[in-house]
């Protein structure tokens, strides 16, 4: 029988596969909120034994990950009035074949990290890698800065997963730890892109290189 | 121990303590000096005092599991800490009134940070008991020592001698890492003490290795180019600093290297000997061309560093041929005359730093006469000059002639040894004779005659603090000259620390020797200076007239009839023109009313000319080549380490 953490690690990668190939930002913002509700969702499913604290550091991670960002996000947008492409580096077709290979190669290893000794899900590690190196392809191959913010939180999704099949103890404290992080760095990236905005009155970072002496 | 780490801590309060003060100028100043020479004054008395100890004291501290800082305290160690506190708290007290532009108030603290860090970097490499702690305050003085050289950096000449510095120490540092490597990959061990078991062949590259590393540093020719750079460029107590005690750091890991090697292959002393004859002899030279004053006092620490190679290739040349007498008199002499190249020139360096302040300029030929207005700076400098020139019963005579003795003890050898003794010795008598003329050049044309621009007329000297210093080096250069024994003493203490494994030898024959020609000569100082003042009463009564130096009778003399240091030195640069290429600039004088001409030349060192066209051109070739990997727009970069992360994941 499949385990249901598997279940829930297969739509985290068809979620990947989803985000390489939509071409507008909300869509994006959208996949990213699903894949962060299905990522934080994950410790419920893990057998060990949730104490109280445990849930309500997952809620607060899931309510984080899933509602406040993405909203934040999409109010971004909204009031920048951006809703065009995703100007690519690498197509969106590309884009899509390169994260079919990743996720093909991404079991094989995970057997090289054998200290993964947990109840759950044999997916677990391979889909933590998966996500973090296709979080940093996003960041590379997007031009809108926004589309690379988002990578960025797809990396920070793998570490979140990677912090959770690892540390069974002081998980929640670890996972809280990443997700103050991720916040703060979230905040910072608005400003900067609002600032970004106001100057180049978009949000290509290739403007970014006039700024070079 | 604890005493040594206190004085370290007592100099980094001195360093960090200005930047917080940095608004009260005159306050900062003085914490700043306070503090550092404080802390340079009880590491000089500890050092003193665990020299003459005769147990070594080491301490051990852990850092991130994987290796300790190691730090040891051995004779050598405290041989070479006495110079750079010594050193380190005349020229804090000498900063202190030659830092004296309140506009740059921050920038004034942060050079007291860096020289603090460059003091406390300078003790900790010398006791650093492993290559690990060797290694990081290795970096931690060239980078310390980097910012103090760029401290006008607004100034063209200063940046491009700060990126030549970074450059050279960054790539002596490359190789020293080499040989550290290869002693680390052959032992298994990180402390010195494990390289004495390597084969004979990794020793001998090992430590080829480390010479070219530490030459680097220690300004041995070719890898001297840096160093006439770097020293005019820096602020003068930091030349005297570096010129003083830092390029001696290199000399003591040469030194380090040749205890942990534990190995007395000819070839060692063979090395050093060639290379300090070089760098003694074309230092020498090209000090003597120099218009520059700091430039020429750079060259002269080259020739100096040339001395103590080939004090230290005698030694090693008696110790591999079982002539322990020559072994000692030659590291002996050596290391004597390390304490007193220190003294000396930083001695000479803070004379110039206080003529470059007053007048405003490097040339020597646009000074003159400046005996008259600054009379202790004249004086204190001439006393250098003497000493520099290995003349007794000033110090620099005590090393240089210990250094003969080994030489001479050499020529009873066979063959090689025999030739190196030989033409070590006569190649000593080559640099003392040519440093003369290079000194007698700059004290003559700076010192004496007539100003020859109007900057010069203007000079004076009020400065307590930049007098009293060089007053202490001055009148250490008569007392060591005429009494070595306590210092020689120190040296022995330091040879010691090498294991030579030689039993007791009899050195108070040559010590005697030594002190016999100084008080002899100091004799016949006094009977000088007595005729000198029996002449002043004789002639009291009398009438004398002055009139201005050079005046060669005429009744209208002016300053430009006067000598000038290049037309004095020219003579001599002729000889050596095959390595002296002189780029000369002179229209000829035409007609029957020549036009107004003009006369310039500048030699150019032999090393940076080929390393211009032999190195830096096929590297620069080279990385021109890679200049697409930069792009300057985030995705590539971004690219490039999803790469290296991919790689390293599913490759490694």
């Amino acid at each position: 029988m499949i385990h249901p953490v598997d279940i829930l690690l297969i739509l985290v990668l068809l979620s990947v596969l989803f985000a390489f190939a939509s071409s507008r930002l909300p869509v994006l913002i959208r996949i990213l909120a699903f894949q962060g509700v299905v990522v934080s969702i994950v410790p419920f499913f893990l057998e060990h034994e949730m104490t109280a604290g445990g849930i309500i550091f997952t809620t607060a991670t899931l309510t984080i990950r899933g509602i406040i960002i993405p909203w934040s996000f999409y109010s971004m947008i909204k009031k920048m009035g951006i809703k065009r492409e995703v100007e690519t580096i690498v197509s969106y077709n590309a884009s899509v074949f390169a994260s079919l290979l990743l996720i093909v190669a991404a079991p094989m290893l995970s057997h090289k990290f054998n200290m993964i000794s947990f109840s759950g899900g044999t997916l677990i590690t391979s889909t933590a890698i998966t996500l973090v190196v296709a979080g940093m392809f996003l960041l590379m191959a997007r031009r809108n800065a926004i589309a690379m913010v988002l990578g960025y939180i797809m990396m920070e999704n793998g570490i979140y997963l990677i912090g959770t099949a690892l540390s069974s103890g002081a998980q929640h404290i670890v996972e809280f730890g990443i997700l103050l992080d991720v916040l703060a760095g979230v905040m910072i990236m608005a400003i900067m892109l609002q600032s970004i905005k106001q100057k180049y009155d978009n949000l290509d970072t290739a403007q970014l290189s006039k700024l070079k002496e | 121990m604890e005493a040594f780490f206190f004085s370290i801590g007592v100099i980094i309060a001195g360093g960090t303590l200005p930047l917080m003060l940095h608004r009260h100028f005159t306050l900062m100043k003085t914490v700043g000096v306070l503090s550092i020479s404080a802390g340079c004054l009880i590491g000089l008395t500890n050092s003193l005092f665990q020299l003459f100890r005769p147990e070594t004291d080491a301490v051990s501290f852990k850092y991130l599991h994987a290796f300790s800082l190691s730090f040891v305290i051995d004779g050598l160690s405290a041989f070479f800490l006495v110079p750079v506190f010594f050193v380190s708290f005349l020229a804090a007290l000498y900063s202190f009134h030659y830092l004296n532009t309140p506009e740059k108030s921050f920038r004034t603290a942060a050079s007291y940070l860096f020289f603090s860090l460059l003091i406390a970097s300078m003790t900790l490499v010398v006791t650093a008991a492993n290559i690990i702690t060797f290694m990081l305050f290795w970096e931690i003085m060239s980078l310390s020592s980097f910012f103090l050289v760029v401290y006008d950096y607004h100034k063209i000449e200063t940046r491009k001698a700060g990126y030549l510095y970074f450059v050279f120490s960054h790539a002596g540092a490359m190789l020293i890492l080499s040989a550290f490597g290869l002693m680390y990959g052959f032992s298994g061990s990180f402390g010195f003490d494990g390289a004495a078991i390597l084969p004979e062949w990794v020793k001998i590259v090992v430590f080829v290795l480390a010479f070219a590393g530490f030459g680097s540093k220690a300004g041995v020719f070719p890898f001297h180019v840096w160093l006439p750079h770097a020293h005019p460029a820096a602020p003068s107590h930091i030349s005297a600093v570096m010129s003083g005690v830092m390029i001696k750091i290199g000399i003591y890991g040469i030194l380090r290297m040749y205890v942990a090697l534990n190995y007395h292959a000819p070839l060692f002393g063979e090395i050093l000997v060639i290379a300090g004859m070089i760098s003694g002899i074309l230092g020498v030279v090209y000090a003597l061309a120099q218009q520059d004053i700091k430039r020429m006092l750079a060259y002269s620490s080259i020739e100096n560093m040339g001395i103590i190679l080939i004090g230290l290739g005698i030694g090693m040349i008696g110790m591999s041929s079982g002539n322990p007498l020559m072994a000692v008199l030659g590291f002996a002499g050596s290391l004597l005359h390390v304490l007193n190249h220190s003294i000396f020139k930083s001695l000479l360096f803070m004379g110039a730093g206080i003529v470059i302040k007053k007048t405003g300029t490097h040339s020597i030929d646009a000074l003159g006469g400046l005996m008259k207005k600054m009379r202790i700076t004249g004086m204190t400098f001439l006393i250098g000059s003497l000493a520099i020139s290995g003349l007794p019963p000033l110090n620099g005579f005590v090393g240089e002639f210990f250094i003969y003795l080994g030489g001479f003890k050499g020529v009873g050898l066979d063959k090689l040894s025999f030739v190196l003794s030989l033409m070590a010795i006569i190649s000593l008598a080559v640099i003392g004779g040519l440093a003369l003329a290079c000194f007698t050049k700059v004290v003559g044309v700076v010192f004496q005659g007539e100003p020859r621009s109007e900057s010069a007329v203007k000079a004076d000297e009020k400065e307590p603090m930049m007098l009293i210093p060089m007053v202490v080096l001055a009148a250490l250069c008569p007392i060591i000259g005429v009494f070595p024994k306590a210092v020689f003493l120190m040296a022995i203490r330091g040879v010691s620390a090498l294991n030579l494994g030689y039993g007791r030898i009899p050195f108070s024959p040559f010590l005697e020797m030594t002190e016999n020609i100084s008080q002899a000569a100091a004799v016949f100082l006094l009977i000088v200076f007595c005729m000198l003042a029996l002449r002043f009463f004789l002639y009291r009564q009398k009438t004398i007239t002055r009139t201005g130096t050079w005046g060669c009778g005429f009744t209208r003399p002016t300053v430009k009839m006067q000598y000038t240091g290049s037309s004095y030195a020219r003579s001599i640069t002729d000889f050596f023109k095959p390595v002296t290429a002189l780029n000369e600039d002179h229209p000829a004088v035409q007609g029957v009313f020549p036009a107004k001409t003009y006369y310039s030349s500048h030699a150019r060192d032999i090393a940076e000319r080929y390393m211009e066209s032999v190195f830096v051109h096929p590297v620069l070739f080279f990385f021109d080549k890679l200049r697409w990997i930069q792009q300057g727009d985030i995705h590539p970069y971004i690219g490039y380490i999803l790469l290296a992360i991919v790689i390293l994941l599913f490759f490694v």
